[in-house]
């Protein structure tokens, strides 16, 4: 996982650091490639590196360093504070509130773990007293409402779908108000699979969310995705208000950064992250503790106070 | 990306220096488009090797040399080392048993709907296919088979959920055999490279079924994670594998899915071939019945290079 391999690569770049005996341009440089190679080979995008490393060359002048300031710790911390910029956009998580319809609208492309986010997540509220349901918005997959029936079924949650209405549209502005006039409190909307190179998608998209006007818009991505993340989430973003991110398959090998990148693309939190294919394979996301755990993993904490 | 062109010109000897900063140039660029960095790296050294000591003709530039050879190289990797006619394959035991091929992979990369292309096709070439619904594990992945299979107007060969995927292989198979199919085209669940009782298993259902084609399907969204997810499933393969055998199971070839989302980040196609060998057998590209194309070698070359 993202947290271990590029904590243990970032640090050990810091502690070369440590091990020259004079900072100069060149340390400063060999740095930087060491902390963009470890940052790339988890996927996160190139730009993204790219302008990282220019705001840490830029924020670290060495020759404007007043003498007798410790250089390696001014430079640690640059580093570290454009890391943090990175995985967290300092938005504060959104939470449903009690006793009102909360509308959640579900987006992402194809097969990145949509469907199945919906109903851990349903389930993840339904155990904290929310009632819950969900609308099956996606009538195009072959399937889809079968493995949202089967889903629900087995963490008994209401759900809403049809067989003969095609029109996406229609079936999610149906079921969000039923589920409305009966005040469901969490209303999750299911919606198909998606990409930026098709419009007619992102049009369908668009009216999805007009109709069902949602509290929040999740963006789901696979944590497996690499270069075309960025482009991607920045097109979701700009098409709906999406408002959260949830990465999957957290329980596979992928490092994750190219789903992180999303996060800076979007300026939207990851708010869950999903670890297997089963209804309690969701957990909480919490970008200090993320940020704190890849510090204890590479222990970078310790690192900087040196 | 052509900032070098034409600096260097002349009768000369490229030297190291010449070629270091275009090198790093290239493998950034490889990078952005999506080849993971590790694989980056060994193709620009291999050039690096390839052209030190060579003599530059006449009003050549260096970053020209290099171009071409990258052109040569990546079209070199990309070119199959052997080649697999599945048409022909089916052609030679038509009327004795039933083909086999088996769509593995890792979760939602695209298994079924290319399974279903993948049928369209193949009946298209008038062959008699039935489908053998393998994933029992999924939701609703049956159902959406056989939408598939209605739609393609061919059998399901199914035995509901939760059965062991290897025995409703076999049981798929020998019906094939009595009935008179030409293909059996097996679904199975996805799972991730690192979950090994499901590699087992996968393992299982294949060596004991001796069956005749295994096709990795895998997204060219994928990160750097692709050339794990294919080393890790081809590997697998040879456990549990019948030791009387003459040759060790490997994957036979790669369906890249998704192939329309990603612009010209083509690069995951040239991480997964130069890391196995294996060919890409189609590319997917949408999500109809004919969005399964072969790969155009020059134009994933030039989309590469651009
Ligand atoms: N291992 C693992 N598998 C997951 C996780 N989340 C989803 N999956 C699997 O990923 C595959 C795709 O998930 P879906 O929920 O169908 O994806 P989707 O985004 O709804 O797909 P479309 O509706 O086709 O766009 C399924 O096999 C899921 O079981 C996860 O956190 N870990
Ligand atoms: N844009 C695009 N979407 C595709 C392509 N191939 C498959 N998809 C979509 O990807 C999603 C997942 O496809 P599936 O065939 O269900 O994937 P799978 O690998 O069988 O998934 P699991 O069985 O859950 O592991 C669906 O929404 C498909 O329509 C493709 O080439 N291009
Ligand atoms: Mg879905
Ligand atoms: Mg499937």
């Amino acid at each position: 996982m993202v947290l271990a391999d590029l904590g243990n690569q970032l640090s050990s770049a810091l502690r070369s650091l440590n091990e020259t005996t004079i900072v100069n341009e060149d340390t400063i440089n060999q740095l930087l490639k060491e902390v963009g190679n470890a940052l790339s080979k988890s996927d996160v995008s190139m730009s993204l590196i790219i302008q990282m490393r220019k705001n840490i060359k830029e924020k670290v002048k060495l020759d404007q360093m007043a003498a007798g300031l410790n250089k390696r710790k001014i430079i640690k911390q640059v580093v570290f504070d454009e890391l943090i910029r990175l995985l967290d956009p300092g938005v504060p998580l959104w939470k449903p509130t009690k006793g009102k319809s909360n509308v959640v609208m579900f987006v992402g492309l194809q097969g990145a773990g949509k469907t199945t986010s919906v109903t851990k997540l349903a389930y993840f509220y339904k155990k904290k007293g929310f009632s819950t349901a969900i609308v099956c918005a996606d009538t195009f997959r072959a399937g889809a409402f079968d493995q949202v029936r089967h889903n629900a079924a087995k963490a008994k949650i209401h759900y809403y779908g049809s067989e003969t209405e095609k029109d996406p549209v229609v079936v999610a502005r149906t079921g969000v108000d039923i589920f409305k006039k009966d005040g469901t409190e969490i209303i999750i909307v299911d919606t198909s699979g998606r990409h930026k190179q098709d419009s007619e998608l992102f049009e369908e998209m668009k009216q999805i969310e007009t109709a069902v006007k949602p509290d929040n818009c999740i963006f789901v991505m696979d944590s497996s995705i690499g270069q075309a993340a960025y482009e991607q989430a920045t097109a979701f973003r700009s098409s709906v208000k999406v408002g959260s991110i949830i990465i999957t398959k957290m329980d596979g090998n992928s490092m994750g950064g190219g789903a992180i990148s999303a996060v800076a693309a979007t300026n939207t939190p990851i708010i869950f992250i999903g670890t297997g294919e089963h209804l309690t394979d969701l957990e909480l996301f919490d970008p200090s503790t993320f940020v704190s755990k890849l510090l204890g993993y590479g222990d970078m904490k310790g690192m900087l106070e040196k | 990306f052509m900032k070098y062109f034409n600096v260097l010109t002349g009768n000369r000897v490229i030297d190291n220096l010449d070629l270091e900063p275009i090198l790093a140039d290239f493998k950034l660029h490889l990078t952005k488009k999506n080849v993971a960095p590790d694989i980056a790296d060994k193709i620009v050294q291999s050039i690096g090797t390839g052209l030190e000591g060579k003599k530059l003709a006449t009003f050549q530039g260096v970053t020209s040399v290099v171009k071409q050879q990258m052109e040569d190289t990546i079209t070199r990797i990309l070119t199959p080392k052997r080649n697999i006619d599945i048409l022909r394959e089916v052609q030679a035991v038509k009327g004795k048993r039933p083909y086999t091929i088996v769509f593995s992979g890792v979760n939602g990369v695209g298994k079924s709907t290319n399974l279903a292309k993948v049928c369209y096709w193949l009946t298209a070439n008038g062959y008699k296919c039935m489908l053998a619904a393998c994933d029992t594990f999924r939701s609703g992945a049956i159902e959406q088979l056989k939408t598939h299979a209605d739609r393609l107007n061919v059998h399901l060969f199914e035995r509901g959920y939760s059965k062991d995927a290897a025995s409703v292989a076999q049981d798929a198979i020998a019906f094939a055999k009595d009935t008179g199919y030409d293909v059996v085209l097996i679904d199975t669940t996805g799972r991730m490279q690192n979950n090994e009782p499901l590699m087992k298993a996968l393992s299982k259902l294949v060596n004991q079924n001796n069956v005749d084609l295994v096709l990795f399907v895998g997204e060219a969204l994928v990160g750097n994670d692709g050339v794990d997810q294919l080393t890790k499933f081809d590997k697998s393969l040879s456990l549990l594998a019948n030791t009387t055998q003459t040759h060790i199971r490997t994957i036979d070839g790669i369906i890249l899915t998704k192939f329309d989302t990603i612009d010209d980040k083509v690069g995951a196609a040239i991480s997964m071939v130069y890391s196995t060998g294996h060919p890409i057998i189609f590319l997917g590209t949408g999500q109809n019945y004919t969005d399964l194309k072969r790969m155009n070698i020059k134009s994933v070359v030039k989309s590469l290079l651009h």
